[in-house]
């Protein structure tokens, strides 16, 4: 397993280095480089622009403008946003965790509903849920994203607050404005609520994790286990609600994070920022888990022709057992591969998603600096966009290496 | 058995007779087959439909192509007449004015007009035709779809077979930037590329194909490229001294086609997909196209989340469009995948 | 019909007409055709035939493992246990068969069990359903009919009173599972409640009996080698000590020196547990080392079925006498080797009346238009031939 994971490493390292290699070209071969909007700047005197071409290194021959572009990258000197007049690295920083979290979130669910959905069509072949649910993968997969995200605002957030006269669903944004400012936090107070509350999230993941791990190692009585989960699983979330609702102690090592005027809580925060979250990662969820589904139907097919199958059933075991710890277990290795091809899509529909939620993650920083000529910061988007779809990659590929034995066990 | 019997009466049949027999034998059996997919037969059925309203109605309703001037009879004028008043109904440049009795005159009413008998779909923000630009677009989609399709095989099926018979450093090189582009967003790329150049119909198209050509449809066809690699006929056309472009053009390339032409399908959806999204932010310089006219009416106020239902005809009948046509390239993809993947066949 | 002639042996298995035909695009394959043969208690039946005459098509159905476009069209495959109330009780509702003293043998659908000796089955006697009381003496066999039994009774029976080794051995162990935990799911699946040690205890008894190293339960399949995957599989048919074995193709992806010793281990172990077997092969030489009795099949049909030296030294139908010619004998007189002229036919559509005919040497114009009966020639000689050799 090691050899098998130190090799996708150093293929993911050179994917990368000649990914970034080819952004750098598809630059210069672009007609009109774009720092000429910057240098052609007409209140600019002759000697300030030669100066400025010298500063950014544009009178350096290409390979040591690519060396340095290189070296820029490693070391996170990504440049100043126009736009901004900020380092590009600090917006990005601030965006990315917002966009993981849309992200994760949805691509889980998402993987997920597919997964379950495949399985079951695959197993029922030709049935009424075959037709039924191909048609709605096939729908939801090839919808025009836009309008799906327009329409199930229409009907989340519109209607359903018209039959129900609550305010359900907000229609868009991070967070909620009114809210924010009855509590002074500071400019960049939100992301230190929403820092806090990856924090804890990702903290409750990794014990999830660890906890199920742990109970399946040690305690081997169904019934005993089943106890132990359900008890520390139950311990852990009223532990982290209660830091959260009760403890203030986050408030006191941080200044700007005081109640103001004990009208809204921290909590009361970080479940407003959770609540605008609802509908994208809805939209997000339902484009890409078609893909998933349609995916593990074909996988799943493949997989009840083979003879370990036919023998799990001879063994006497109940259709669920077979269907679900030996068909589905084995389908899911070609998914779980495949599932890269979707992690671009879902990139793509979560690029989509968040402009028209108005999320401001990395999508919608890529939008919008593209529309305001800010090329730093989209160059900078655009990359680390490829970054982050290599690095969801290699955890797709310690995903695949753990879940067969032929590869953890080479 | 019965081929080797009959075979000495026709061993004097020209090739080319051999060829075209068996290309249609080939071609018959894959209908078969295909026929028996019901989700590709539906997804056939709605591209026939598409196909028929954009280059058969369109067309009726316009008078056919404008003649060239220097054509004898009727040079310069419509080969039928139109049924459309291309003042009122042209989709780019349609007149915003309605006839009014009570004036006698062309007078400007409300934009955008509900659907009414004059326009069946309504009009636009600027009064120009739903329907019209409809039938525009659905051009458009196939144009363009087609056209990057088309550049995807071409360079899909020819780096495919070059990876699969050279190998080494070439095969590395290719499969190497295929994952790069598998595994890289479109639409992230797509945006960022059209602000550094003013990105058009064509160059789009273009980009787009070359994009697909060198991304996963050449993993797929190299794999199928190597397993024909070792078939005993391209060894004997090497031993029959054929150099490595005949081989690659004639023994490899023909039979990697078919599996490309199913990964044109996949190609045509993303490029039809990735254009209109495209032109929904307004992003490409576009005369007319679905995503463009969902552009239009968010640009101009009425795609928000409270009057949108009440301005639907500005929106929903491109949505539709994009996704029904998406959805039927998709689905006829898919078929074809039943066809060539024989694992998944039902029986 | 065939129960009688063995009144003191006691039934396992009984096959009665047994039709099963595939689906396909071209049209349906008739893979398995009216077959019937009847296994006792601690027999071993080979069964053999060129490969597509049916032999893992009546395997599979009788285990009810059938694909999706499989198509059960009759018969019944009833299988014997010695009688026992309780467990009786689980079948009210279904088709069972009831033999006792030899040769009495009463079929029905079972309709109360009134006392430990008395049931109350429903037959049709003379076009007319019927409730009859049957008495049972506590010696009795008690056959369900494995056609007709739902999936949670049927899940009972597959691997704790019928299992199976695999054709394709290499690929009956799932990947992701260690070999350990297949064998014990199996286990645990039919006798729940066991400590975890005992099954491992039980594993390690199964392994040491086919040899293999006991440290290997916690290993992946992948680990394994071929040889040592036969025997893992066949640990695992052997794991509910079950009542009949079916073993299809058991050795044919190994070399000769293995097979001939797993095939003799297996002979020492079904001899030493008193199972039954079925022995599937294309090899008569396998056939003939391991098997009591021999199934002949023939494009879906069952040709001949007699006792292993009857159907080498007296053989009834000419597709057995040629089946053996083409075959060297291991210990007979020499011979010349006789290939079969023609191919097997194309079971979409077979010849009519005898399958056999075009190919037979002594096919007249009755064997082109009847098919010839499945009927006793011998004592425990069973044969479908218009013109039998002998």
């Amino acid at each position: 397993m090691r050899r098998y994971l130190f090799k996708r490493l150093v293929q993911i390292v050179v994917t990368l280095y000649l990914y970034l290699t080819l952004v750098f070209f598809i630059l210069q071969a672009m007609p009109g480089d774009y720092s000429q909007i910057y240098i052609d700047n007409p209140q600019l005197t002759r000697e300030a622009r030669e100066q400025l071409i010298r500063d950014l290194g544009l009178d350096k021959p290409i390979e040591e403008q690519y060396f340095t572009y290189l070296r820029n990258f490693v070391i996170g000197q990504w440049g100043m946003s126009f736009a901004h007049g900020r380092p590009v690295w600090d917006i990005i920083v601030e965006r990315f965790p917002r966009t993981a979290l849309l992200f994760i979130t949805a691509t889980l669910i998402a993987f997920y509903l597919g997964f379950l959905l495949g399985k079951l069509i695959a197993w029922r072949r030709g049935r009424m849920i075959e037709y039924t649910s191909t048609v709605v993968g096939i729908t939801f997969y090839t919808a025009f994203t836009p309008m799906l995200a327009l329409l199930l605002v229409w009907i989340f957030a519109i209607q359903l607050t018209d039959w129900t006269g609550l305010k359900l669903f907000p229609i868009a944004n991070f967070l909620d404005m009114d809210k924010w400012q009855l509590v002074n936090l500071g400019p960049h107070g939100s992301n230190v609520i929403f820092g806090y509350m990856l924090a804890t999230l990702g903290a409750l993941a990794a014990f999830i994790f660890a906890y199920w791990w742990l109970c399946h190692r040690f305690i081997h009585r169904p019934g005993v286990r089943f106890g132990a989960l359900l008890g520390g699983y139950a311990a852990v979330f009223l532990l982290a609600g209660y830091l959260w609702v009760a403890v203030e102690p986050l408030a006191q090592c941080w200044p700007a994070f005081q109640k103001y005027g004990g009208r809204i809580c921290n909590w009361q925060l970080a479940v407003d920022i959770l609540h605008h979250m609802i509908l994208p990662v809805t939209v997000v969820t339902l484009i890409s888990f078609g893909g998933t589904m349609l995916l593990m139907r074909n996988s799943m097919l493949e997989t009840i022709r083979e003879d370990y199958i036919m023998a799990a059933k001879a063994k006497g075991l109940s259709e669920k057992t077979v269907r679900d710890d030996h068909a589905a277990r084995n389908a899911l290795l070609p998914v779980v591969t495949s599932f890269v091809l979707s992690l671009a899509l879902a990139i793509d529909g979560g690029i989509i998603t968040e402009t028209l939620f108005s999320w401001p993650g990395m999508g919608l920083t890529l939008l919008n600096s593209v529309q305001e000529q800010d090329f730093p910061l989209a160059i900078a988007a655009l990359v680390f966009t490829g970054v982050f779809a290599l690095i969801a990659h290699l955890v797709a590929d310690i995903l695949y290496a753990y879940l067969d034995p032929r590869i953890r066990y080479e | 058995m019965a081929t080797a019997t009959t075979a000495p009466q026709r061993q004097f049949d020209p090739i080319w007779r051999v060829r075209a027999r068996l290309l249609r034998r080939g071609a018959l059996e894959s209908w078969a087959m295909f026929r028996e997919s019901k989700i590709g037969l539906t997804g056939l059925a709605v591209i026939a439909i598409f196909f028929v309203a954009g280059f058969v109605i369109h067309p009726v309703l316009w008078g056919g192509p404008t003649l060239p001037e220097w054509f004898p009879i009727a040079g310069g004028q419509k080969l039928w007449a139109p049924l459309w008043d291309g003042k009122i109904y042209d989709p780019i440049l349609g007149r915003p004015l309605v006839w009014s009795e009570e004036h006698e005159t062309y007078i400007f009413t409300d934009f955008p007009a509900p659907p009414s008998l004059r326009h069946w779909l309504g009009t636009d923000p600027y009064g120009r035709d739903i329907l019209s630009q409809i039938l525009h677009g659905i051009q458009a989609a196939f144009v363009l779809g087609i056209f990057a399709a088309l550049i995807t095989v071409f360079i899909g099926t020819t780096i495919g077979a070059i990876a699969a018979y050279y190998g080494g450093f070439v095969d590395t090189f290719f499969m190497r930037l295929a994952d790069i582009i598998l595994l890289f967003p479109l639409i992230a790329f797509l945006i960022v590329l059209s602000g550094l150049m003013q990105m058009d119909f064509w160059s789009l198209a273009i980009v787009l194909g070359i994009y697909g050509g060198f991304g996963s449809i050449t993993i797929v066809l190299k794999s199928q490229a190597l397993a024909i690699k070792v078939k005993p006929y391209i060894e004997a056309a090497r031993v029959a001294g054929g150099g490595h472009g005949h081989i690659i053009f004639r023994h490899i390339i023909p039979n990697i086609l078919p599996l490309s032409f199913l990964y044109m399908m996949f190609t045509v959806t993303s490029a039809i997909f990735s254009e209109a999204v495209l032109s929904f932010f307004g992003l490409v310089d576009i005369k007319m196209s679905w995503g463009l006219m969902i552009n239009i009416t968010r640009d101009a106020g009425y795609l928000g989340a409270t009057n949108m239902m009440q301005f639907w005809w500005l929106w929903m009948p491109a949505g539709l469009c994009i996704t029904f046509l998406c959805a039927a390239f998709y689905l006829v993809g898919r078929g074809l995948d039943e066809i060539v993947n024989p694992r998944l066949r039902a029986r | 019909m065939t129960i009688a002639t063995a009144a003191h042996k006691a039934p396992m298995l009984e096959v009665q007409d047994l039709t099963m035909h595939y689906f396909t695009r071209k049209g349906e394959v008739k893979a398995v055709d009216d077959v019937t043969f009847t296994l006792y208690k601690g027999e071993a039946l080979g069964l053999v035939g060129e490969s597509g005459c049916g032999k893992t098509s009546i395997a599979i159905t009788l285990l009810r493992l059938l694909p999706e476009n499989a198509l059960f069209k009759k018969g019944h495959v009833f299988f014997y246990r010695p009688y026992d109330p309780q467990k009786a009780q689980r079948y009210i509702g279904f088709p069972v068969k009831i033999v006792q003293n030899g040769n009495e043998a009463y079929t029905g659908r079972l309709r109360e069990v009134r006392s430990d000796a008395q049931l109350l089955l429903q037959a049709r006697t003379n076009g007319r359903f019927q409730e009859i009381p049957v008495q049972v003496d506590p010696k009795a066999h008690f056959g369900v009919d494995l056609i007709a039994l739902d999936e949670p009774r049927l899940q009972e029976i597959r691997w704790k009173g019928i299992s199976m080794i695999f054709q394709a051995a290499m690929n009956a162990l799932n990947p992701v599972y260690k070999v350990g935990d297949q064998i014990a799911e199996a286990i645990n699946t039919h006798t729940p409640g066991q400590p975890p040690d005992q099954v491992r205890e039980k594993i390690a008894q199964l392994f040491q009996l086919v040899g293999i190293d006991p440290a290997m339960i916690d290993r992946y399949p992948h680990e394994y080698s071929g040889g040592m995957k036969q025997r893992a599989i066949i640990a695992m048919a052997l794991s509910c000590d079950p009542d009949l074995i079916i073993a299809d193709e058991p050795t044919t992806a190994l070399d000769v020196i293995v097979q001939d010793k797993i095939l003799r281990e297996m002979r020492v172990i079904q001899k030493k547990l008193n199972m039954s077997m079925i022995y599937i092969s294309h090899d008569i030489a396998v056939i003939a080392e391991v098997s009591d009795k021999i199934g002949v099949m023939y494009a879906g049909k069952m040709v001949e079925v007699a006792r292993c030296e009857t159907i080498f030294q007296r053989p009834v139908h000419p597709y057995t006498k040629a089946l053996m010619s083409a075959f060297p004998s291991i210990k007979g007189e020499r011979r010349k080797l006789e290939s079969m002229p023609g191919e097997p036919p194309d079971l979409i559509k077979p010849p009519l009346g005898c399958r056999f005919h075009p190919r037979c040497p002594y096919a007249t114009e009755q064997c082109a238009k009847e098919d010839p009966a499945f009927k006793p020639q011998h004592e425990e000689h069973f044969a479908a031939c218009w013109h039998p050799l002998s």
